[in-house]
């Protein structure tokens, strides 16, 4: 009887039909048979507390975030569009180059009327440096161009006014520049000079008639490339150059130079052209500059290291050029810790979308008429996603630790940052670049669409690789920097101490030949097995270089030729140091769930760092031993399988700063969704 | 005896089955239809049968007398609780929050009837609902502040969500709304005027259905789009931004403090005085609790909210909801004595601790309902 009913009620609405058909008037016929998009919230629980976990991971300042990311929302500036009912606040990268500029402008001139700026370079002390790195951070959510337009205002403009200048730089400038009276760029790369920048080609003379120096462009390769801020909005720009006194060089100095006038037409003797549209970061407004023997008076010069007498004679504490240029540079560290902090806050964002989709995300079916596979059910899937989850969590302790090491510097302590910063910096934007691409995969077509954000960070970071110094080029110094600590210990025959290099005085690990998974599972083995392999490399690459020095090569051509191992070694000082982060971290919490998670990620992290290839190449893991390594990824994988909702969602990113693609992307991609 | 005591509190809610549709009245006019105890299990118990019942699509929810619902029924907590037994208040919000839950992500379509007072425990048992219909007679306001208590009943979350900062000025102000006001901000899906509440009451009577487009059409034909009346403080919105965007309270008060020096201005004064006169400690813990709320969930703000009433409710940081329940409700003499008094006084580790789990045996977070047995709508589904 229902049955015939049922056929006659179709049938009738068969026949009714005057226009083409329309699948909402048959309800029964069409939303059964459909998926239906189930949020991960019902079906995932959390086995500890989010938010102690994100206290843990955001270090520092998480109400003060929250302001910001609150403060960005509430504004129609930041682009809020509704997809699948809830609020996404994204820039409209399909505007052109010049529109996006003039966006990335009118947020920051918002934020500063808000106040998010107070203190920034008027403020001293802990407290405040590490509230800029948290507000800095919570931005760089927002928009990658916003993040960059304001790290060349504050930490380069700002930073070398702070560091390279005295104290009447900073009654003159500072000031000015944290409310925007004046905006700041910093020129020092050339087209013919990046990372080597005691080679940059810009000239300057003192003309002690006038009490001015004189900035000279002398050759196309000289002109200043890359400069942000400079195409559109900067008035003034540091510019470093070659200080020639008397027909003599003194070296790369900086100077303050204006650029543009208040209402923002170009200075005389100065060009500028635009750096065109990239592959990311089109709201920032990189130009080039020429300088056409531009006059600048005496105390344009920043002159905490050297300084020029007004009749022209040249003045510096520091004698020898090689130790003038580091002090010099130093305190610039600064930069490489936020892009390395950045790195990791992008790698969240990435994760959190890729994991909530594969949340929801079926796809096949192990047997016909049994509902599809939920993506991250698969092993394969876990196996993609949830190691980088281990490695993000990795990161984010060591790039915390980063913060404190910067944020309590000493002169003492400029080595360690060096070398540390170096290090993360290159290894946490090359992970983040691997995380993108895989959560970009992960996530299907759908992680091709700009609007969910996975697939166009990485156009957006891919930058991070190069800028503030070549990753190659930091690692290079990385392992240089472990050669002299190494030849100073032998030397004066006293032990190692700093960079972590303790183990060193230690005997050497050995590796178990048969490895258990309890083994596995064990820091004390992890750690063992990350400072064997550093160990042996550093002394297989001091070793390389002294056979090829043996040979009459000079040191520098004796690096440059041992540059697999350096690269080896490098990898090797950061995996260990990182993970020492991360046993740190895990030391300090109470027994319970969170610590049970964080031991699991840890093992993972330390689990895929001794799967690396360096372990069968240098025969410190036999392949029985590798395959064990091997198998336990995937056990410790299916185990972190049921947290990973809560893992991702103690990232402490909102909502509204992840994508549609990481919630209902069947409403966001509905039919009564088109604007029609 | 039993039995007609049962059915005397059965009073305090009025069922009308009418088709396809429930209607359900709050009942106590007298005391403006505050919610007790026996009116949220009530309530609960009938939001629960009816998402089971097939017969029903839809559920209205309206007042008796001249308001929607004044709130929660604070002065009987606050009698439970001198008792010394806070938990018996700690119960009522549990069970208020989980109906509050429930309704925000109930799979049938809430319309309710806002044809009066609503405000704190009412505005919970509407806001979270699928439609609101304001009238000419609807007065808003979430007036926790005042009462040493802070914007409860899922508050964090749809005050947040307002446009700007007018959550953080009604959250923490307790200013009063209108129907115009609460459409226009977004309190409110509807404005009818009460004149045409009994038609569309009618009206909706007969939709037998539990598609919110149709619903919302339905509605739509009784709708009016009223306006703003001069003073709106809606027409303030620039300044609502500029100064309840700041970081703190104090810096809220001297924003407002430094429009005045530019001119003067009777709503910026009334409203300086307003936060003056409120509890410091509350004002604190409601702006934290607001902008903690526009960054969660629906339910991960409830359970926060929890946390916090358990803290207010056994007064170990402060007794101000106790001492402001005493001036304002029993006491009246409006002179709440707080304490801390001054709001620099208010440091963030005090602040903190209605944040923190209780650290006392037997307390537990509040447990949300399951809602995976039932098919959520789209616009449930986006509040989690």
């Amino acid at each position: 009887m229902d049955r015939a009913f049922q056929r006659t009620k179709i049938l009738t609405n068969h026949l009714l039909q005057s226009s083409p058909s329309s699948p909402a008037q048959i309800p029964s016929l069409s939303s059964n048979a459909c998926l239906d998009y189930s949020p991960p919230e019902l079906s995932e629980g959390y086995a500890f507390d989010i938010k102690e976990m994100r206290q843990l991971l955001d270090g520092h300042h998480v109400a003060d975030r929250d302001w910001l990311f609150g403060m960005m929302m509430q504004s129609k500036l930041f682009n809020p569009r509704v997809r699948g009912g809830k609020v996404f606040v994204s820039p409209d990268y399909n505007q052109s180059m010049e529109q996006q500029r003039e966006m990335t402008w009118k947020r920051i001139v918002y934020l500063l009327e808000r106040g998010v700026f107070k203190g920034w370079l008027t403020e001293k002390g802990e407290e405040a440096e590490m509230r800029k790195f948290a507000y800095f951070e919570a931005v760089g959510l927002f928009d990658h161009s916003i993040a960059i337009k304001l790290g060349v205002h504050f930490f380069l403009w700002g930073g070398a006014i702070q560091f390279f200048g005295t104290k009447h730089h900073h009654d003159k400038w500072l000031r000015d520049t944290e409310n925007y009276l004046i905006k700041g760029c910093f020129a020092m790369t050339e087209l013919g000079h990046g990372s080597n920048v005691r080679g940059i080609e810009t000239v300057t003379t003192y003309d002690s008639n006038t009490g001015e120096f004189v900035i000279n462009t002398p050759c196309e390769s000289a002109q200043k490339y890359w400069i942000g801020g400079a195409a559109n909005h900067a008035t003034h720009t540091i510019v470093f150059s070659q200080l020639n006194i008397n027909g003599t060089n003194q070296g790369v100095h900086a100077f303050i130079a204006q650029i543009r006038d208040a209402v923002g037409n170009v200075c005389p003797n100065i060009r500028i052209a635009d750096c065109g549209h990239k592959i990311g970061l089109n709201g920032v407004d990189n130009g080039r500059i020429w300088f056409d023997n531009v006059r600048v008076p005496r105390e344009n010069l920043l002159n905490s290291v050297a300084d020029v007498s007004a009749d022209g004679k040249y003045l510096s504490s520091i004698k020898d050029p090689d130790q003038r240029f580091a002090a010099f540079l130093a305190p610039l560290t600064a930069g490489r810790v936020n892009i390395a902090v950045s790195a990791v806050y992008q790698s969240k964002v990435g994760l959190a979308i890729a994991i909530r989709y594969a949340l929801t995300r079926r796809a096949f079916s192990v047997k016909p008429n049994e509902p599809e596979v939920l993506l991250l059910d698969y092993p394969s899937h876990q196996r993609r996603l949830v190691p980088l989850l281990a490695k993000t969590y990795a990161m984010s302790f060591a790039a915390n630790y980063l913060k404190m090491l910067y944020v309590k510097r000493t002169p003492q302590s400029n080595k360690t940052i060096h070398v540390v910063s170096s290090s993360f910096k290159a290894v946490f934007t090359w992970n983040n670049m691997q995380i993108l691409q895989e959560c970009r995969e992960a996530c299907g077509g759908q992680g091709l669409k700009t609007e969910n954000r996975v697939g166009h960070l990485k156009g957006e970071h891919d930058v991070q690789s190069t800028f503030e110094g070549d990753n190659n080029i930091l690692m290079q110094q990385v392992s240089k920097a472990l050669f002299a600590e190494y030849v100073a210990a032998q030397k004066k025959n006293k032990a190692f101490k700093g960079l972590g290099l303790e183990h060193m005085n230690k005997p050497c690990p050995v590796i178990p030949s048969q490895l258990t998974s309890a083994t596995l599972r064990c820091s004390q083995f992890q750690m063992d097995a990350l400072c064997l392999r550093e160990r042996d490399l550093l002394k297989c690459f001091v070793l390389d270089v002294s056979q090829h020095q043996a040979k009459g090569e000079s040191k520098e051509h004796a690096f440059i030729m041992s540059y697999q191992l350096a690269e080896d070694l490098s990898r090797a000082f950061s995996d260990r140091a990182i993970f020492q982060k991360f046993v740190e971290a895990e030391a300090t919490l109470a027994a319970g769930s969170l610590k049970d998670v964080l031991g699991m990620l840890r093992s993972l992290y330390a689990l895929i760092c001794i799967e690396d290839v360096a372990f069968l190449r240098y025969g410190y893991l036999s392949v029985d031993n590798a395959a064990a390594v091997r198998r336990e990824i995937t056990k410790v994988c299916s185990e972190l399988r049921p947290h990973a909702l809560a893992l991702v969602s103690s990232f402490g990113i909102p909502d509204a700063f992840l994508s549609p693609v990481a919630f209902n992307w069947i409403d966001a991609n509905s039919w009564s969704s088109v604007q029609h | 005896m039993a039995s007609s005591v049962s059915s005397q509190q059965d009073h305090q809610v009025l069922v009308e089955a009418n088709s396809s549709a429930r209607i359900l009245s709050l009942n106590r006019p007298k005391q403006l239809n505050a919610l007790s105890f026996q009116m949220i299990s009530r309530l609960l118990e009938l939001f629960l049968a009816y998402e089971e019942d097939p017969n029903v699509k839809l559920v209205i929810l309206k007042g008796k007398g001249r308001a929607f619902c004044a709130g929660g029924d604070v002065a009987a907590v606050v009698r439970d609780i001198r008792g010394d037994d806070w938990r018996a208040g700690a119960k009522f919000f549990l069970k208020e929050f989980t109906l509050n839950y429930l309704m925000a992500t109930y799979s049938k379509p809430q319309v309710s009837i806002l044809n009066g007072i609503v405000m704190g425990g009412g505005a919970g048992a509407s806001v979270h609902g699928r439609f609101r219909v304001a009238t000419e007679n609807s007065v808003f306001a979430m007036p926790e502040t005042a009462l040493g208590l802070f914007p409860d009943v899922g508050a964090s979350y749809f005050l947040s969500r307002l446009p700007g900062f007018f959550g953080e000025y009604v959250g923490l102000t307790g200013s009063r709304l209108d129907g115009a006001e609460m459409l226009a901000c977004g309190l409110a899906t509807h404005f009818v005027p009460s004149a045409k509440l009994a038609m569309l009451e009618a009206a909706l009577c007969i939709v037998d259905s539990s598609d919110p487009v149709i619903i919302s059409s339905i509605v739509d034909q009784y709708c009016e789009q009223p306006s703003l009346k001069e003073q709106s403080v809606y027409k303030r919105l620039d300044v609502i931004d500029r100064c309840f965007s700041q970081k703190t309270v104090e810096e809220i008060i001297s924003a407002l403090e430094r429009e005045l020096v530019h001119k003067m201005d009777v709503w910026i004064s009334t409203t300086i005085q307003t936060l003056k006169k409120a509890s410091p400690t509350s004002l604190k813990i409601s702006l934290r609790s607001i902008r903690e709320g526009r960054l969660q969930g629906v339910g991960q703000s409830l359970v926060r909210e929890y946390r916090m009433v358990c803290h207010v409710m056994r007064g170990e940081v402060s007794k101000d909801f106790f001492e402001g329940c005493r001036a304002i409700l029993l006491d009246k003499d409006k002179n709440p004595k707080w304490e801390p008094s001054k709001l620099e006084l208010v440091t963030d580790s005090r602040v903190d601790r209605y944040f923190s789990k209780m650290n006392t045996e037997e307390w537990e977070d509040l447990k949300l309902p399951t809602r995976s047995k039932h098919k959520l709508p789209l616009y449930a589904i986006a509040k989690l």
